[in-house]
């Protein structure tokens, strides 16, 4: 069970030369909970805080406020070389499986170097580092003699993001963080990939934390979990997974299910489908008000000037756990059903 | 093309052992015979030095009544304006310059690339404090330098040469790995290797370091060629005590003593060592393509 | 294998064709050998009508859409066939300034990453000038104005994205800014190379609607090279699948996606998650994306991944055939693919 309460993040301003800016709130005081073998995908645009928020779960970067706690231990109250062991347990999966792979090293090397370390721990041998390697890489599903000693270059982007994950095993994480995982995957092995991710949380009880632009596959990894749209740094909408694509109330979250194409001939678009074109480019929102109030066209005075905050959405119809940040709930129909027919897929 | 019948990949999947470091070596030289020959100079040459000075006397004999000797079947290579073998004095003095020139080779990479990798690993105050000593050595002149140090040090012997070579030639190899480093540092195998716990010594040397390899070993074989003109440029200005026979040496010599720009009969003496130098720089430049080969995995499979 | 070439009819019986495509062939030059990225392609892009082709890496998508520019190069080389274009003739004949006046004013491409076609050094307006300058157009002002009216298309402020330098734009706006540089010198064909493939889903929708409506309005003949179902879902009127460097099927993409007949359309569009649905339908597909050096050279292509795989599939390779109006597959086992 791992809590993030109220995650803030600030990257300085830069000062000076072409990439400057001011400073930057990467991360609104963001709390969400991921239970042993749960699933939750977190969603949004680039720069909605997703990855930084998966970077700071791994522990590749500090948070400016707020707390993490691992199974009751807050990570805050334990001093920095302490809490090095706890962030290990959470492994990142990168988006590029071209760089997450040392192109100078074989598969076995890969394998071995992290297996090196907690040999050293649990008092193994080399065997043992030998033996596992090969077990991980079958787990993953890959031919552990035929993938061992390659290098990254002769395998398929489908096989290395397989290695990325059988490495990230190597140290039993608890969470395994997949920031776009399969964003760069060849369309026909993604689904064996988000297939092997969510085997892996019922085989190994690891919990996974999938961050995507892309809901169907947000939607195919937590069926049974939950889905947490994010908006420059903050939780707009947050529920369980079908409920909230059925059943969307923030018009943020409205916008992101309407751009998932409609595969026509299959689906027919959802009658409250809407593809806004106006406004696309306005990120810096002015004020107090709702952040997404200068994109948003059903913004009331009322969005401009007050924030509204993360609360339930009480209806008959939802669940208790499907909370919200907007002044006028409403939901909408808005994704592609699929078109009934005998000869169906 | 319309006969063979390929299996596909998933149809065969035999085990099979890893290819050893030289037999991957061995497949990567025979590929193109000019490699072949580059390393059939090296190899020469580096047998020359080891072994050929156990074939003659410490003090080579001269004879006055044959100075400047045509090449001929005792003398291949004539005689010099002692009347000493030429070719002796090649092959001797072949060991002090692939000895110190290896040693200088060495310097320059082994403080080339750490201070590379270290000042690109780890930005901040290292690489300020390195990269402004990098840049005063690449720019005060290398060679003028030398000969300003060799007013207030002798660094005559093999040893102080390699060294002191090594010393005012590392800075460029160090401003090439350094902005390899900031390049690899920010793909995402150094950050996983950090999110798995491996230590900075591992991720510096084990993870960035093996993708310059194959540049450093490049810059090393030619470091070898570069640190030879500069130790054979020294001994021929003279800046430099002669405290042994070498190339240098035997060029000054050619030069001051034998008058080889005025007369064409020192002509055998003047050009061997130039030759030598010149077929084991062409030796070096033609091995150089199997070392990159070698060292990097995704120029070999295909 | 020569002899296969056979005459693509098309689904509609009065529309023209813009571009035929005949016995295209673009073989790679490696060490280890020559390796065939398109072989024998054949196809006709339909005039006012977007046409979009559809593969994985290693389908040879990225060099047909190079062919058809006449850009194939080193290590690739057009060993046969013949990309013609109306009232153009055989685009891989041209050579020289007749090639660079083909390129821009009668094909106008828009590459993935516009942000790298562009010169990070000269601010955007200046580049369609430059653009114009060089295909000497004529007005000057008249090509910033068409610029304008774009951008305003767009949803942008001309005044804004005009002058500003690339790396001043988002994403998005590089990618929309491509598409206007694609098409203030009214080219005749617009060629959308993975338009959409950097971009979020919000600003790749956005993007796709822009294209749908300047469509609607210009009737460009326009062919869209993706790897995206979902994108050639949304805007194509016909489709392109192709495998390992042939075509596997065409057809209109609503008869296409609603029946597809080639194992490999069916598996893809199967293994696409859905929003809707029952998830536990979609199912991965095995094996991997062709590597483009162990493309069997006899039999078809795809059998290896193929669940329909009968001996005849490891020996001949199967030709395109019409299995309905205007619809094509290439599998022996089509027939045994309907129910």
């Amino acid at each position: 069970m791992i809590e993030v309460r109220k995650l803030e993040k600030v990257y300085p301003p830069v000062v000076g030369g072409l990439l400057s800016h001011n400073e930057v709130r990467a991360l609104r005081g963001v709390s969400l909970s991921i239970s042993d073998g749960g699933a939750l995908s977190i969603i949004g645009e680039s720069g909605c805080g997703k990855t930084t928020f998966g970077r700071i779960l791994a522990g590749l970067e500090s948070y400016s406020g707020g707390d993490i706690a691992m199974d009751g231990v807050a990570l805050n109250s334990l001093p920095n070389n302490e809490r090095q062991p706890y962030f290990r347990r959470i492994q990142l999966i990168h988006q590029d499986p071209y760089t997450a792979l040392n192109p100078s090293h074989t598969i076995l090397h890969a394998m071995a170097v992290p297996l090196r370390i907690q040999a050293k721990l649990q008092k193994k041998n080399d065997d043992w580092i030998l033996n596992r390697s090969k077990e991980l890489l079958a787990m993953v599903g890959l031919d552990p003699v035929g993938t061992l000693y390659k290098y990254p270059h002769a395998l398929s982007g489908g096989q290395r993001q397989r290695v990325v994950i059988a490495r990230a095993l190597t140290v039993d994480p608890k969470i395994l963080v997949a920031d776009e995982a399969v964003s760069m995957i060849d369309v026909s092995m993604r689904l064996s990939i988000l297939n092997l991710l969510s085997d892996l949380r019922v085989r190994l009880r690891i919990g996974i934390v999938f961050i995507t632009h892309d809901v169907a596959a947000a939607r195919y990894i937590a069926k049974d979990g939950e889905l947490c749209v994010l908006y420059r740094g903050e939780v707009v909408e947050y529920g369980q997974t079908d409920e909230i694509i059925v059943r969307p109330v923030h018009p943020y979250t409205q916008a992101m299910l309407s751009a998932m194409p409609v595969l026509r001939g299959l689906e027919e678009a959802g009658p409250d489908r809407y593809i806004p074109l106006e406004g696309m480019d306005d990120f810096e929102g002015q004020g107090s008000g709702c952040l997404f109030a200068p994109r948003c066209r059903h913004a009331t005075a009322r969005c401009q000037e007050q924030h509204p905050d993360l609360v339930p959405w009480d209806d008959r119809l939802s669940s208790s756990s499907h909370h919200h940040a907007c002044f006028y709930p409403i939901p909408r129909n808005v994704v592609a059903r699929p078109i009934n027919r005998e000869n169906a897929l | 093309m319309a006969t063979a019948n390929l299996p596909t990949s998933h149809e065969h999947i035999r085990p099979w052992t890893p290819p050893t470091f030289w037999s991957i070596a061995w497949k990567a030289l025979r590929r193109k015979p000019s490699r072949m020959l580059g390393l059939g100079i090296l190899v020469f040459y580096v047998l020359m030095a080891v072994f050929g000075p156990m074939f003659y006397p410490a003090n080579l004999p001269t004879n006055p009544a044959n100075i400047y000797a045509s090449p001929s079947w005792t003398h291949p290579l004539g005689t010099d304006f002692e009347g000493t073998d030429v070719l002796a004095l090649i092959v001797t003095g072949s060991r002090y310059v692939l000895y110190s020139a290896g040693l200088a080779a060495f310097f320059t990479v082994g403080i080339g690339a750490i201070l590379g990798l270290v000042s690109g690993y780890f930005r901040g105050w290292p690489e300020a404090i390195i990269m402004r000593i990098a840049d005063f050595f690449l720019t005060v002149p290398g060679f003028p330098l030398l000969v300003v140090l060799s007013t207030v040090w002798n660094f005559g012997n093999p040893v102080s040469m390699g060294l002191v070579l090594g010393l005012t030639g590392w800075a460029a190899l160090a401003r090439a790995v350094r902005s390899q480093t900031l390049s690899l540092r920010e793909r995402s195998f150094v950050e996983a290797a950090r999110g798995l716990g491996l230590s900075r010594r591992q991720i510096v040397f084990g993870e960035v370091f093996p993708n310059t390899a194959p540049y450093v070993a490049m810059h090393f074989l030619l470091a070898i060629t570069g640190s030879i003109y500069l130790e054979v440029g020294l001994f021929f200005l003279g800046v430099v005590p002669f405290s042994t026979n070498n190339w240098g040496v035997m060029l000054n010599l050619a030069f001051s003593q034998a008058g080889a720009m005025y007369s064409t009969r020192a002509l055998p003496y003047l050009l061997s060592p130039l030759f030598c130098i010149m077929s084991l720089t062409f030796g070096i430049v033609l091995f150089l393509g199997a070392v990159d080969e070698v060292l990097n995995p995704r120029l070999r499979s295909v | 294998m020569g002899a296969d070439l056979k005459v693509i009819g098309n689904a509609d019986q009065d529309a023209q064709v813009e571009c035929q495509i005949r016995d295209l062939t673009v073989i790679f030059t490696t060490d280890s050998g020559d390796f065939p990225a398109l072989n024998h392609v054949n196809l006709d892009i339909i005039k006012n009508k977007i046409t979009a082709i559809v593969g994985e890496s290693g389908s040879g998508k990225s060099t047909l859409g190079l062919a058809i520019l006449n850009g194939v190069a080193f290590p690739g080389k057009v060993t046969e066939g013949s990309v013609e274009f109306a009232e153009h003739g055989n685009v891989l004949k041209l050579r020289g300034k007749a090639l660079r006046h083909f390129r821009g004013p009668v094909v106008g491409t828009v590459f993935q990453a516009s942000q790298n076609a562009m010169n990070p050094l000269a601010r955007v307006g200046k580049q369609i000038l430059d653009l114009g300058r060089s295909h000497h157009y004529k007005d000057p002002r008249k090509l910033l104005h068409e610029a304008e009216n774009l951008a305003r298309r767009m949803a942008m402020d001309p005044s804004r994205v005009l002058t500003a330098y690339p790396h001043q734009l988002s994403g998005g706006m590089r990618q929309r800014m491509g598409i206007i540089m694609a098409l203030v010198l009214k080219p005749k064909v617009l060629l959308l190379d993975e338009p959409t493939t950097a971009l979020d889903l919000l600003t790749q929708s956005a993007v796709l609607e822009i294209i749908r409506s300047i469509h609607r309005e210009r009737h460009l003949t326009t062919i869209l090279i993706t790897h995206d179902m979902g994108v050639v879902a949304e805007v194509s009127d016909y489709i392109v699948v192709m495998y390992a460097g042939r075509v596997v099927e065409q057809g209109s993409t609503h008869d296409t996606l609603r029946d597809p007949r080639h194992p490999y359309t069916r598996a893809i569009l199967r293994a696409i998650p859905r929003l809707t649905g029952d998830l536990n339908r979609a199912r991965p597909l095995e094996g991997s994306p062709p590597d483009l050096t162990q493309i069997p050279a006899t039999g078809c292509v795809f059998r290896s991944r193929c669940s329909y795989r009968a001996p005849q599939c490891d020996l001949v390779a199967p030709l395109l055939e019409s299995v309905d109006t205007g619809h094509f597959v290439a599998c022996h086992q089509e027939g045994l693919i309907r129910d």
